[in-house]
């Protein structure tokens, strides 16, 4: 049996998304960007929406073999009571922060369903903007989630290749290659606004990853037609448990990607994290990229008490402060943006979800 | 004196900025003076009382002689419309406000029947209420009997800079509506927003042309140079276009002057 879906075999109108990424194309990397910059400016003009991460938990149920917290690494583990999650946010909130990303490893008793509706809620309270990247959920559990105020997730498939995949996780529920692909659907169903996808970029081949990832992101914006879309490009770098990247990716490779998607999806959000140099953020400013994350801190907790040693689930390559990051930005002609979002607009997406 | 009146309100200038995508707060508040805006749209999303550098509302009341009308842009449904209405007026103290729903981020179309919903709610809580809509002239007639003080009709899609893709359909927007028709979205140059003002819009609202353009404020005095050529063409009556020649001697004057 065929382990994918018929929407991610079947080809859409991706003729010229598979010549920009070629390792033969037709074009130059510099025709690519002039063509993504147009574009970026015209539909998100001079501004850059930023967020950071709060890790909640490093309990994971899962044995990824590329992630410092898989369940076999020695990482002390803990989570944030929401107590602590509130001084984490009130940290947050000194630097400027109102968009929050919330992270837990996979589901454990320690971070199950309830303590990360809890903790959505929470940082509800506080923050104007509150996505979350955690486990895999139910239709029921997303709505749920809606309601306690998360208007997006994130969800990364790692790799569509299937036999890469299943290699890469060696065991707990992230096993299932399918129920993670369905995964964004069923936050969709219930109400949950918007989905940033991903691949792990080192873990397979980088073009056919893209070309997956295209179809996933063309097949949800015409199932799901109320579907706010983002796409990240996370890169493979060192980290506890020290995974070496079979397929590792260049610099030029990645903005060769990042152009490509502009391109072909001229609306949705492409996010570019601390995992990238200060050098290759600040270039990609204003030419494709549009949400950033900020000041970020990969350990649990860690703005509160900025003294912890703990190792992060991968290491910051751009570990600016807020402000140095922001008079980078505003070098460059473009307002970084802190606040662009309100809380009114944080229930289900539509009506139906509301049930 | 050829006025804009929406509700009460009286303007001498029929340009109408957004603030969104400038390049910093300084940029398109020199932007918003230089275009000699007397109404001005900022988003909720960017009202931040908790951070002033990267609040959008609090330096443009410095301006002297602008009205302020928040939007609701980011709303999806008419529910967060309507509550996002009632936070803008609370920080704001404008009795405006641009209802702008879009159901999907992507695209940023507006939702006519969330915006209909939400729209007849606002307009019975004494708003003056100018919702951003499709250029569909049976909506338009259904809003203005809701009570709002005026439509805003999409040129084209937003950011887009194709002009006036909706030509048509505006025209019959304008010809049938009682209240303000002010063309919003997808204005790329000054010459298409005197196109705009030509065929009849009341007023157009301009964001990205501006804030994207290398010169901000100098583009703006452009968009109102061409704004205000327009109205005049319009009010001084524009010749009729023919697919024939008109002989200037008459042809039938054999036939002697008619009883």
């Amino acid at each position: 049996m065929n382990p994918l879906p018929e929407w991610l075999s079947a080809g859409h109108d991706e003729t010229r998304f598979r010549a920009m990424l070629s390792p033969d194309s037709p074009y130059t990397l510099e025709q690519l960007a002039g063509e993504s910059k147009a574009i970026t400016l015209r539909r998100f003009g001079r501004t850059m929406s930023l967020y950071a991460p709060l890790y909640l938990s490093n309990h994971c149920s899962s044995g990824c073999a590329y992630c410092g917290f898989a369940s076999d690494r020695k990482t002390p583990r803990r989570r944030l009571e929401q107590e602590e999650i509130r001084k984490e946010l009130g940290a947050m909130k000194r630097l400027g922060i109102s968009d929050v990303l919330l992270l837990t490893g996979e589901r454990t008793k320690a971070a199950d369903f309830d303590y990360l509706r809890t903790s959505v809620a929470t940082a509800a309270a506080d923050m104007q903007r509150v996505t979350v990247e955690a486990f895999p959920m139910s239709v029921s559990e997303y709505r749920d989630l809606a309601e306690a105020g998360c208007t997006g997730i994130t969800i990364y498939q790692e790799t569509y290749d299937p036999l890469r995949y299943a290699e890469l996780h060696r065991w707990g529920p992230k096993k299932d290659f399918r129920e993670r692909l369905e995964t964004p659907s069923r936050a969709l169903e219930g109400g949950i606004k918007t989905v940033g996808l991903g691949v792990l970029l080192g873990l397979a081949d980088p073009q056919e990853d893209a070309l997956m990832l295209y179809r996933h992101l063309r097949y949800l914006g015409k199932t799901y037609w109320r579907a706010g879309l983002s796409v990240s490009f996370p890169r493979i770098r060192p980290q506890t448990g020290s995974y070496e990247p079979p397929f590792p990716v260049s610099d030029h490779l990645l903005a060769r990607m990042i152009f490509a998607f502009r391109i072909a999806l001229p609306d949705v959000e492409l996010v570019l994290s601390t995992r990238e140099s200060p050098a290759f953020r600040d270039g990609m400013a204003g030419i494709g990229v549009t949400r950033m994350s900020i000041a970020s801190r990969t350990t649990v907790g860690g703005y509160h008490d900025a003294e912890s040693s703990d190792r992060g689930q991968f290491d910051v390559f751009d570990d600016r402060t807020a402000e140095a990051f922001c008079s980078a930005l505003r070098k460059k002609n473009i307002e970084p943006v802190f606040k662009n979002w309100e809380h009114a607009y944080n229930g289900p997406s539509h009506p139906e979800a509301e049930k | 004196m050829d006025s804009l009146h929406i509700g009460s309100y009286t303007f001498s200038s029929r340009l109408i900025l957004g603030t969104g995508k400038f390049s910093s707060p300084g940029v398109m508040l020199e932007a918003v003076k230089a275009s000699g805006t007397q109404l001005v749209t900022v988003a909720l999303r960017r009202f931040n009382r908790e951070q002033p550098g990267d609040d959008l509302f609090t330096p443009l009341t410095s301006i002297p002689g602008i009205t302020l009308m928040p939007n609701t842009s980011g709303a999806s449904t008419a529910a967060e419309a309507v509550q996002a209405a009632r936070i803008a007026r609370e920080l704001s103290g404008s009795p405006f406000i641009k209802v702008e729903i879009h159901p999907n981020p992507q695209h940023l179309m507006p939702d006519p029947i969330e915006t209909y919903e939400a729209s007849k709610i606002l307009a019975k809580e004494g708003f003056l209420v100018m919702p951003y809509i499709p250029a569909d002239p049976v909506l338009a007639k259904r809003l203005e009997e809701a009570g709002c003080v005026s439509v805003m009709p999409l040129g084209s899609a937003i950011g887009s800079g194709q002009g006036l893709a909706t030509a048509e359909m505006l025209k019959i927007i304008i010809r049938e509506s009682t209240i303000p028709v002010i063309v919003d979205a997808g204005l790329r140059s000054p010459s298409e927003a005197a196109l705009a003002m030509e065929m009849g819009c009341d007023a157009v609202l301009v964001n990205s042309a501006v804030a994207v353009a290398g010169n901000p404020p100098v583009m703006a005095e452009a968009f109102a140079e061409a704004v205000a050529a327009g109205r005049k063409a319009f009010a001084a009556g524009i010749m009729e276009k023919s697919g024939i020649a008109v002989a200037t001697s008459p042809l039938t004057s054999f036939l002697g002057t008619e009883a």
